[in-house]
């Protein structure tokens, strides 16, 4: 693989001796314990990283299970009284024909998080078993979770904004269901997760085995 | 190539000593195992918490959604549908919903379900919520736990009465169901104290059977001695009083309305369920009070050859002239087969046994054992006749002395049969013929020849010597009358009127002293007054003796016979007068006379009699006086009179066919049907389409 012959030319940081800062990049002799720029916390390698990414893993899937059996939203109008789940929500969009907006709650709500479950498992693993293929992609993929996992707060802040804007009483009120907070809860721990990731687990595969 | 060669020696394997797992464990598993343990308990939370699940059929589910119709109890929620399909067979609709648990043990089989949709009716809207909401499903059970139940059987109509809702339930039985409606109310004394349920055929379909709940506490007012009536719709009546109108409320002239009073007192406490029958109307209602509605009725029949008009269904059965039930079906039926088939008449009589002094708790095995022994001796059905005019007839059970030989028949046919004997009917027709054969009956004959006798006597007594005597005996008379004239008494008359005149002159000079003439003038004026008086009142003598006149016919025509045979009576008693010694001495008698005129004239002459002339006239004056002030009030009478009968003529006018007033009436009564009709139309559109009530369509 190109990835795994490219890296062989490479040299990390451990192998000179030194740490550098996860904030801020400055690099450290490998016995420092504290950034002297910005007073992070330096850490060669973090250990626990994969338990802690198994375990806010663990808790995001948990959480998101209630996120999508309980209603997301209560809507009452005068008329009728109404509740949607997710994947209600998303299948009555379908129904009355607004396939974009489907399509961004689905992928919101269900592709992203789904995804970010899939990606975090893979990547933990693949560290777990010292996998040396990929290395390039397993990064970038990383990465990508890390950046994209915040949008898949849309649903909730739009839940959050309908919830406080909507509020006529008797005509129209829209309340949150237990499912926002889930789902709140569900992307956070998972961001949490993706956060505990140490990507550097990535590259000592090789290294190790050498 | 590249590969560096080893310089120094081999690189340690340096590997740091992996730690237990427990000592490697970070805290942040606490994370999802809280989020587990969360989880988990909502999750046996919300199962533990899930209610019953009951089964509701009904017969449709008009608005029913599963999910969102709820079920509620006293306006409360306690539950909801989750699904709704069909049994098997497409009969029924079933819904599925949970209901709270803690609710769910109080579904016993007491408790009932129906669905509250938008009603529109003339006594208000109700389920107005529901228009906007949605159906719901409401349901109704009493407090008490029994064995409780998951599958009901829901009611396609809101039950009116609340399990729990303190009152009396009756029974009312009524012929006919036109004026009884579901929710009509039940009124006591002009308010509403009650309603009623859902009106059925009874069990022989004879009559209409109600429930009727009554709330408290106003069914304390209601003992066995209560009576129910129909007040529904509107009563003109027209009597001496005038036209009057009776319109109750608005809701019971459209749905009908039954009223009730306990007419009077110690009746006993009903229960539940008690029996009433309703009556037409508040009179005859008033009128039974001694018909027990559920005393057990003796049903028998009678066959009747001859035509039952007259006799209708309520006729009244009488024995011994004391009613004993009533006529409970008329009907023809064909008795024999064959050549020998007739058809009879069958009227079914509904005897009620205590009424024939049985005493109350007589079963009517015993009452018919009773008609059955009073059958074989001599106890036969009749019709007979009730009031003339309106050919009305009653059922008669009447012992004939000589009747021929018969049992009550208990065998065939649907009721035991009591022998019939001959009607006592009579009608108008018969009556009139029978005045006839009356006046035909009467001695006009022997009149005659009683006024033929009294001319024969009359001649008789002309012919006679004594008769023809008396002119020679007057003759003999003037002789005597003349020489008593020529004698010396009769003579000194005239010395003796002289006298008289000479005491009379005194006597009116006494009587200008005493003021007895102005005494006299005004008798005279008085007496004028009262002529006149009179001359008014006879003025209305016409129409007196107009009446007198049609009061004398009447009482020629009934007294004909009596005064014809009294009139000859008399005829004979004056012939058999003339014909006696009294009549021949009449002159004789006569002659008697004169002399005592003659004494007469000798008293007065005697005088002395100016004091009780003076009285007496006096006493006239007063008597004129009381004379006058009764006969002044006679015009005044008679005025009054004339004018209550132009009144009665005007009221008799006004009621005339083309009268304005009439007219009117008919008019105003043309309106209230028109109104009646366009709000029953009105009502019935509602009904089929309650929602044009809010659309306006």
């Amino acid at each position: 693989m190109g990835s795994a012959g490219q890296s062989h030319g490479l040299i990390t940081a451990r192998d000179a001796g030194l740490v550098a800062c996860q904030q801020c990049g400055q690099v450290h002799p490998l016995h420092a314990r504290i950034c002297k720029r910005c007073e992070g916390r330096l850490r060669s390698r973090d250990e626990e990283s994969l338990q802690k990414v198994w375990a806010w893993l663990i808790a995001g899937m948990i959480a998101y299970i209630p996120a999508n059996v309980y209603p997301m939203l209560l809507t009452s109008t005068l008329v009728e009284r109404s509740e949607s789940t997710i994947i209600g929500g998303v299948v009555e969009l379908v129904e009355y024909g607004s396939w974009g907006i489907a399509a961004i709650v689905f992928i919101a709500s269900v592709m992203i998080p789904v995804g970010k479950f899939i990606a975090i498992v893979y990547l933990a693993l693949s560290v777990q078993r010292r996998s040396i293929a990929n290395q390039h992609e397993r990064h970038k993929a990383y990465e990508v979770v890390e950046f994209i996992g915040r949008w898949s707060m849309i649903d909730v802040f739009v839940v959050a904004i309908l919830s406080a804007l909507v509020q006529l009483d008797t005509i129209a009120t829209i309340n949150p269901g237990i499912a926002a907070l889930s789902f709140a809860l569900s992307v956070i721990f998972t961001m949490l997760a993706a956060q505990a990731f140490d990507a550097r687990l990535i590259w000592d595969a090789n290294r190790t085995r050498q | 190539m590249s590969d560096p060669t080893p310089t120094g020696p081999a690189p340690f394997d340096v590997r740091p000593v992996k730690k237990p797992i427990w000592q490697r464990l970070s805290l942040v598993w606490f994370v999802p195992l809280v989020a587990l343990a969360i989880s988990l308990w909502a999750a046996w939370q919300s199962y533990a918490d899930r209610g019953t699940l009951i089964t509701i059929s009904f017969e449709n589910a008009s608005g029913i959604t599963a999910g969102e119709t709820v079920i509620k109890y006293r306006d409360v929620t306690i539950g909801e549908v989750e699904d709704v399909e069909f049994s098997e067979g497409l009969t029924d609709v079933l819904i599925h919903a949970r209901v709270d648990k803690k609710v769910a043990p109080f579904l016993d089989d007491d408790a009932q379900f129906w669905v509250i949709r938008p009603d529109v009716s003339v006594r208000g809207i109700t389920g107005l919520e529901t228009v906007l909401s949605g159906v719901f499903i409401e349901g109704n059970w009493d407090t008490d736990a029994d064995v409780a139940q998951t599958q009901f059987t829901g009611l396609e109509q809101p039950n009116l009465t609340l399990a729990n809702q303190r009152g009396t339930r009756v029974v009312l039985r009524a012929d006919d169901g036109g004026s009884i409606a579901a929710g009509a109310p039940i009124l006591h004394k002009g308010i509403e104290v009650g309603y009623l349920e859902k009106p059925e055929l009874s069990f022989n379909g004879r009559q209409v059977v109600v429930n009727a709940f009554i709330e408290s506490p106003y069914d304390r007012r209601i003992t066995s001695s209560t009576r129910f009536w129909d007040t529904s719709g509107f009563s003109v009546s027209l009597g001496a009083g005038g036209v009057s109108l009776d319109v109750n409320s608005l809701a019971s002239l459209i749905e009908g309305g039954i009223a009730f009073d306990t007419v009077v007192s110690g009746g006993e406490v009903i229960r539940d369920g008690h029996r009433f029958d309703i009556f037409d109307t508040e009179q005859a209602a008033r009128d039974s009070l001694f018909t027990d509605p559920n005393a057990e009725v003796l049903e028998v029949a009678v066959l009747f050859e001859e035509s039952v008009s007259g006799l209708a269904v309520g006729s009244e059965v009488r024995f011994q002239g004391i009613r004993i039930g009533e006529v409970s079906n008329l009907n023809a039926i064909v008795v024999g087969d064959g050549d020998n088939a007739q058809v009879r008449l069958q009227a079914v009589l509904a005897i009620e046994p205590s009424r024939m002094g049985m005493g109350s708790d007589a079963t009517v095995e015993e009452a018919l054992e009773l008609l059955s022994d009073f059958v074989t001796r001599g106890l036969r059905a009749r019709m007979v006749t009730g009031n003339i005019l309106a050919g009305t007839l009653f059922v008669e059970l009447t012992t004939i002395e000589d009747a021929l030989p018969a049992i009550m028949n208990r065998t065939s046919g649907d009721f035991p049969v009591i022998p019939t004997t001959d009607s006592q009917i009579s009608d108008v027709a018969a009556t009139a013929e029978g005045l006839l054969a009356r006046i035909n009956a009467l001695p006009v004959e022997e009149l005659m020849d009683g006024a033929i006798n009294l001319m024969d006597s009359f001649e008789r007594l002309a012919n006679d010597e004594y008769t023809r005597a008396t002119p020679a005996a007057l003759v003999a008379l003037l002789d005597e009358s003349r020489e008593l004239i020529a004698s010396d008494d009769i003579q000194a008359i005239p010395r003796d009127l002289r006298d008289v005149i000479a005491d009379l002159n005194g006597l009116v000079t006494e009587a200008t002293e005493l003021g007895l003439i102005s005494d006299i003038d005004a008798a005279i004026a008085t007496a004028a007054e009262v002529a006149e008086n009179i001359d008014l009142a006879t003025r209305n003598l016409p129409q007196i003796s107009a009446n007198i006149e049609a009061f004398t016919t009447r009482a020629n025509e009934l007294e004909l016979g009596a005064l014809v045979t009294s009139a000859t009576a008399s005829l004979d008693s004056i012939d058999a007068f003339l014909g006696t010694d009294d009549a021949v001495a009449f002159p004789a008698e006569a002659n008697a006379a004169l002399s005592t005129m003659r004494a007469l004239l000798d008293e007065v002459r005697e005088g002395g009699a100016v004091e009780n002339v003076n009285a007496a006239l006096a006493s006239a004056n007063q008597a004129a006086r009381a004379v006058e002030d009764a006969v002044s009030t006679l015009p005044a009478l008679a005025a009054r009179a004339n004018e209550l009968v132009d009144q009665t003529e005007a009221v008799v006018n006004s009621y005339g066919e083309r009268s304005r007033f009439s007219a009117e009436t008919l008019a105003t009564l043309r309106d209230i049907q028109e109104a009646s009709d366009a709000i029953s139309s009105l009502a019935r559109t509602i009904e089929r389409n309650p929602n044009s009530l809010l659309i306006g369509r």
